[in-house]
């Protein structure tokens, strides 16, 4: 029963398209004195997620001991949120192998959300023979469900869709 | 003159809109989650926040319509903004936001002083600002379109963070004032956010605390959090997933004295859950703390 021990667990939101480009004036008012351009701001910024989620060096001046740091615990984070969406793969490592091993697979790689970081994992640890009969079933019931190709959100495969189509289906309730 | 005429015209733009009386939320909050609603359901409390990112504005979760039935005010907290990022707003992620507070008929709804993508990638993690002026100007543009996309007052939290950037030109607490004054936003202030900040910044928390912009507080966030067991002389986490340590209830008393009136608490738990009875003594706790 370890706890967490990342920064605190927030839903998964999705990767918003690309933005357009900047424009119109600025409501802000500049203080005087300046500084760095807000290209600058922008170049700091994806320096610092860069390093965080995908393998970058570290921003020059900040601290090279708390980056990691940060970087650990957004991958326990992660970790966490994906061991609700895959609890028998979870189960089947243990809290701290499970830790590890998600730290081991995902770290230099960018959150793309709890269902399809924990499916990396748990075919990566299929591969090395690490499922046991839960784990094993419980990632074969969703590779026959759903069709996910290490890229993209995982989508219904088409019997799943013909299934639905020929089950009445339960009234959606929100939870 | 024209000068003076549009430096008066800027200010004018840029005046405070919704500097009045700070909105209504008043007493014990817990924060809603799907795996305490019943706790908060069955808890005496005053408002509660829901994560706006969570939330289907047209259908939100039964418990939490039941709550707004019942009269309990709900506040959106937004976590996914990233306010404070050099790349423009993303119009539907304000718009969401907005819908929220609509759906909730919520006093106000508030969000971060954060940036939580960059570069065509996201964090998935609030990470800090640099405190620069070149970054207050991003800042308050991107805070006060928001604040002309709301119907409601906007509330601000600044963050935990391990992480400082070199070119820090303000503390904190200046930082914050600079951006109330200049949007007219209220503070969401988090106890234990100072807490970890001042710890792993090998700062006074109270004194820290005694330099934010109390005057403009919304409410007040309070949460637990420790050190990892496998780096104990490590930082201090704000996990969200322990009790409220005595630290940070201490220097919720040391703010509740500072203040004319008790503020509106909110205790957030993220994970880690314990027992119903153990979160509502925690409440007793924060009640008796906060008063």
């Amino acid at each position: 029963m370890s706890a967490t021990w990342g920064p605190p667990a927030h839903p998964p939101g999705r990767c918003p398209p690309p933005d357009p480009a900047p424009g119109g004036p600025e409501p802000g008012r500049p203080e005087p004195g300046g500084g760095p351009s807000r290209a600058d701001l922008a170049a700091r910024q994806s320096a610092l997620v860069a390093a965080l989620v995908a393998g970058g060096p570290p921003p020059a001046g900040v601290d090279p001991s708390r980056l990691a740091a940060t970087r650990r615990a957004l991958l326990r984070k992660r970790a966490g949120e994906a061991a609700k969406e895959w609890p028998l793969l979870a189960a089947a490592l243990g809290d701290a192998e499970w830790a590890r091993t998600f730290a081991e697979l995902r770290d230099g790689h960018e959150p793309v959300g709890a269902l399809r970081e924990g499916w990396e994992v748990a075919r990566a640890v299929r591969d090395r023979g690490g499922l046991d009969t839960g784990a094993a079933r419980e990632l074969a019931d969703r590779e026959r469900r759903l069709r996910y190709d290490g890229r993209g959100a995982p989508v219904p495969r088409l019997r799943t869709r013909l299934g639905r189509l020929l089950r009445p289906r339960p009234t959606p309730r929100n939870t | 003159m024209a000068v003076a005429v549009a430096v008066a015209v800027a200010a004018e733009r840029e005046r405070p809109r919704r500097a009045g009386p700070v909105p209504a939320v008043a007493g014990l909050g817990l924060a809603w989650r799907p795996e305490i609603a019943g706790v908060v359901a069955a808890a005496d409390l005053g408002f509660t926040e829901v994560i706006a990112e969570a939330l289907v504005p047209a259908g939100p979760p039964r418990g939490v319509a039941e709550l707004r039935e019942r009269g309990v005010p709900v506040v959106p907290h937004g976590v996914r903004l990233s306010l404070g990022g050099a790349d423009p707003l993303d119009p539907a992620r304000v718009a969401h936001l907005a819908a929220c507070a609509d759906a909730l008929d919520a006093p106000l709804v508030s969000e971060h002083v954060a940036f939580v993508r960059a570069g065509g990638r996201e964090a998935g993690h609030l990470l800090p600002l640099p405190r620069t002026r070149e970054t207050l100007d991003v800042l308050v543009a991107n805070v006060v379109h928001l604040q002309g996309e709301l119907d409601v007052p906007l509330s601000l939290e600044p963050i935990a963070t391990l992480l400082d950037w070199p070119e820090d030109e303000f503390s904190e607490g200046e930082f914050l004032t600079r951006l109330l004054d200049r949007t007219g936003a209220l503070l969401l202030l988090d106890v234990a956010n100072i807490h970890a900040n001042a710890v792993n910044r090998g700062q006074d928390a109270q004194a820290v605390l005694d330099t934010f912009p109390l005057d403009r507080i919304a409410y007040v966030h309070v949460a637990g959090g420790g050190r990892h067991p496998d780096d104990p002389g490590g930082p201090y986490h704000d996990t969200h997933t322990a009790a409220v340590g005595d630290d940070v209830l201490t220097l919720l008393g040391h703010l509740v004295d500072r203040l004319p009136a008790s503020p509106a608490v909110m205790l957030e738990r993220d994970g880690h859950y314990p027992p119903a009875a153990r979160l509502h003594a925690e409440l007793d706790v924060l009640r008796a703390a906060a008063s």
